[in-house]
């Protein structure tokens, strides 16, 4: 293969450029050009990579479910949904006061008790000017029966009516209980349980979501089986991948088809090498699971999906299958910077090709291996299609991945809280692993070449 | 270091070829399968002596799979061009250009690159909600740019620096503008490197999944990745329609991997090796 790898031409420096004023004006013309020009990616890139990391890790602080109205949002403050209340305050007085004049001795006397406290407690949150000019657009929108925007309807309200209308209503469903014989209870309770729906309480949550994922054992169980299948399946890979790009660094006849053929499992999409997998591994039609059962390699072919170790296998497997050819490409162009006077030399002296291998090929690699070495390892500990189709996570979450596991609390139980949190610490170990591997390359990975 | 290839080689890479293109001549051979032969006992048999099309036909006719073929074109190809655009600018100014704070840059583009997906993908999901964009192209166009424009920054850096600085002196010397130079002497230059990272981004566009099948759950725009990841059938699993359609995308693949091999090469290994 004959990739030229970088020639590293360094930047002349122009001699005299910084002399005269022209030049000078020349630099400065430079480098507004060139911050014009990097200023686009920049942008994007904190757009849409920077900002939603911190974002992840805001929202991983609050108890946010897509699926319940009082966690859409995060919210550091009480609210009320005007539109909520307004639909039901009213009614449930009505219900109360009606209640109340049917009721006698002390059970309307209760009700007349309730009412006014609830009124007390709707002219507390009326007190505020603002909050009140909003009331009454709500209540006029509603009157005409015209549709509420959920800004004009959201409404910021002082903790203390928030919880002393919270309070209220707690005792109105539970008195309303208490009273035997209301005709109309049902009604009560709903308006009043519909009321209770109204006040928005903070979700701000803190840590407990880190708390509680640190503590789970599904969590711990996840990281595992990601380390597990990052640690098997990117050795493997650095190992075979080596053994085929020394043995294919050599002049050879139909180059252009190995090329091509070790492209292909890399260019084709995960997901769908992924099903195809799950063809091949089917316990009863698979013609990889038959030609395992056949060699001994698994007791019973249905073992290789259904069994835990079996479906970590597998995973392990495709990943290999679908990855070593990108890594041999990646080493052998490492390779082919070796000058081969260098083997010609230690032949001369006597040094064996296992010598070789060790004293020449491992050491002048180091850098090329490394960088492999980190973007496999990197990859490999985000896996997420190659699981998701192949075992979705099962059997019994033998094989469900870090990535997985957030996706499951995310877009299966809708809470974008606690995922978030798992999202944040696949961020923290990825970032942990850059930074380890970083440490050993040096600095070289950025600098100028 | 022998660099002769004996026969014993040639055997060698006889069997790791076959080895890593088995599955594919697998799902070739599975394809043409009448249903019924792919269970069974004549699901091990690699010859069929009656080949059929109907799997073909059942992906086109059972599943939008003509529409997710556009989806995913649509969206990679988008991607691909204005991603490339905005990432020649950035990385001819690292390359060529002198001002502060190229290695911190860099150095962002890079760790950006390492982003896992997982990490971002509640906020967007969440924005994209809001604002009405999940499925859409749009909706999978913006989110891929956090992957696509890390790689194609990488890559077209070290092609960028490929170029010969004595060109850009002697335009200097005649008096162009640093725009010109770029437009006149650099682009033209710099041409293959940005057709081998339009390659190489419009690929990783093509088979991004976890964006995909979040934020585009309708039918309507769902990529092929997901689309074939998602194929159910009423009963049984429809392996007749999955290898009928992995065959299908397969094929562009084989084919733009034969054209383009030595270019995309090049790419993948531009940013990994040093001397």
């Amino acid at each position: 293969m004959e990739v030229k790898l970088n020639p590293s031409p360094s930047p002349k420096k122009d001699p005299g450029r910084a002399k005269t004023s022209s030049s000078k004006k020349r630099k400065a013309s430079e480098k507004r050009l060139a911050y014009m020009l990097v200023a686009p990616s920049l942008l994007l890139i904190l757009l849409i990579a920077i900002w939603p990391v911190l974002q992840s890790f805001y929202y991983s602080l609050f108890d946010l479910r897509l699926n319940n109205p009082t966690k859409s949002e995060v919210t550091l403050s009480y609210h009320l949904d005007l539109e909520k209340y307004l639909n039901s305050y009213p009614f449930l007085i009505n219900v109360l006061e009606d209640e109340a004049g049917k009721a006698k001795g002390s059970s309307a006397e209760t009700l007349n008790g309730l009412i006014s406290e609830l009124k007390e407690v709707d002219a507390g949150i009326q007190e505020d000017s603002a909050v009140k000019k909003q009331y009454q657009q709500v209540d006029d929108k509603l009157t005409n029966m015209e549709p509420v925007s959920e800004e004009l309807s959201s409404v910021k309200v002082d903790k203390s009516d928030a919880l002393k209308l919270d309070k209220t209503l707690h005792k109105v469903s539970s008195e309303v209980k208490g009273l035997k014989g209301l005709k109309n209870e049902e009604d009560a309770l709903g308006l009043s349980s519909s009321l209770n729906e109204a006040v928005i309480k903070p979700n701000f949550v803190g840590f407990d979501h880190y708390k509680n994922n640190l503590t789970d054992k599904r969590m711990w169980m996840a990281i595992w089986n990601t380390s597990a299948f990052t640690i098997v399946s990117v050795f493997l890979e650095l190992v075979i991948g080596l053994a085929i790009a020394v043995l294919i660094n050599k002049a050879f006849f139909g180059r252009g088809l190995v090329r091509a053929t070790i492209l292909i499992p890399w260019a084709i999409p995960t997901a769908v090498s992924a099903k195809m997998w799950q063809f091949l591994y089917d316990g009863q039609n698979g013609v990889v699971a038959h030609i395992f059962e056949k060699v001994g390699l698994v007791g019973n072919a249905t073992d290789l999906l259904t069994t835990n170790l079996g479906a970590m296998f597998s995973i392990i497997f495709t990943d290999v299958w679908k990855t070593t050819p990108y890594m041999a490409l990646l080493l052998l162009a490492g390779l082919q910077t070796i000058s081969s006077s260098l083997y010609e030399a230690a032949s001369i002296d006597g040094a064996s090709k296992w010598k070789q291998f060790t004293t020449i090929t491992l050491p002048l690699l180091k850098s090329s291996i490394l960088v492999a070495l980190l973007f496999r390892t990197l990859d490999a500990f985000r896996v997420f299609d190659l699981v998701f189709v192949l075992t979705g996570g099962g059997p019994a979450n033998s094989t469900e991945t870090i990535s997985i596991l957030a996706y499951k609390r995310m877009f299966e139980q809708t809470n974008f809280g606690d995922g978030s949190a798992l999202s944040v610490i696949v961020f923290v170990c990825v970032a942990v692993i850059s930074m380890i591997f970083i440490k050993v390359l040096g600095r070289d990975l950025l600098t100028d070449r | 270091m022998n660099k002769k290839a004996g026969p014993l080689f040639y055997i060698f890479l006889a069997i790791f070829v076959f080895l890593v293109m088995f599955p594919f001549i697998w799902m070739l051979v599975s394809s043409i399968k009448p249903i019924n032969e792919l269970f069974g006992d004549k699901a091990f048999s690699p010859f069929t002596s009656h080949p059929t099309f109907e799997n073909y036909i059942s992906v086109f006719t059972n599943y939008p799979f003509l529409k997710y073929l556009w989806n995913s074109f649509v969206v990679s190809g988008i991607t691909t061009l204005y991603t490339v655009l905005i990432a020649s600018f950035t990385a001819y100014a690292i390359a060529r250009l002198q001002f502060k704070g190229k290695t911190v840059i860099l150095g962002l583009v890079l760790s950006v690159s390492m982003f896992p997906q997982i990490a971002t993908i509640s906020p967007i999901y969440i924005l994209l909600k809001n604002i009405g964009l999940t499925n859409s192209y749009l909706g999978l166009i913006i989110p891929y740019t956090t992957i696509t424009l890390p790689l194609s920054i990488w890559i077209l850096v070290t092609f960028f620096r490929k170029i010969p600085f004595d060109l850009e002196e002697a335009a200097k010397m005649d008096g162009a503008t640093l725009m010109q130079t770029y437009w006149k002497v650099i682009l033209p230059l710099a041409v293959p490197g940005i057709f081998t990272t339009a390659i190489l981004v419009f690929i990783a566009a093509w088979n991004e999944f976890l964006f995909a099948l979040t934020i585009n759950t309708d039918q309507a725009f769902k990529t092929v990745p997901v689309g074939i990841a998602m194929f159910e059938g009423q009963f049984t699993v429809p392996w007749g329609d999955i290898t009928a359609a992995t065959v299908i995308v397969t094929i562009p693949l084989v084919i733009m991997v034969l054209l383009f091999q030595r270019r995309i090469v090049s790419g993948l290994t531009s940013g990994a090796v040093k001397e």
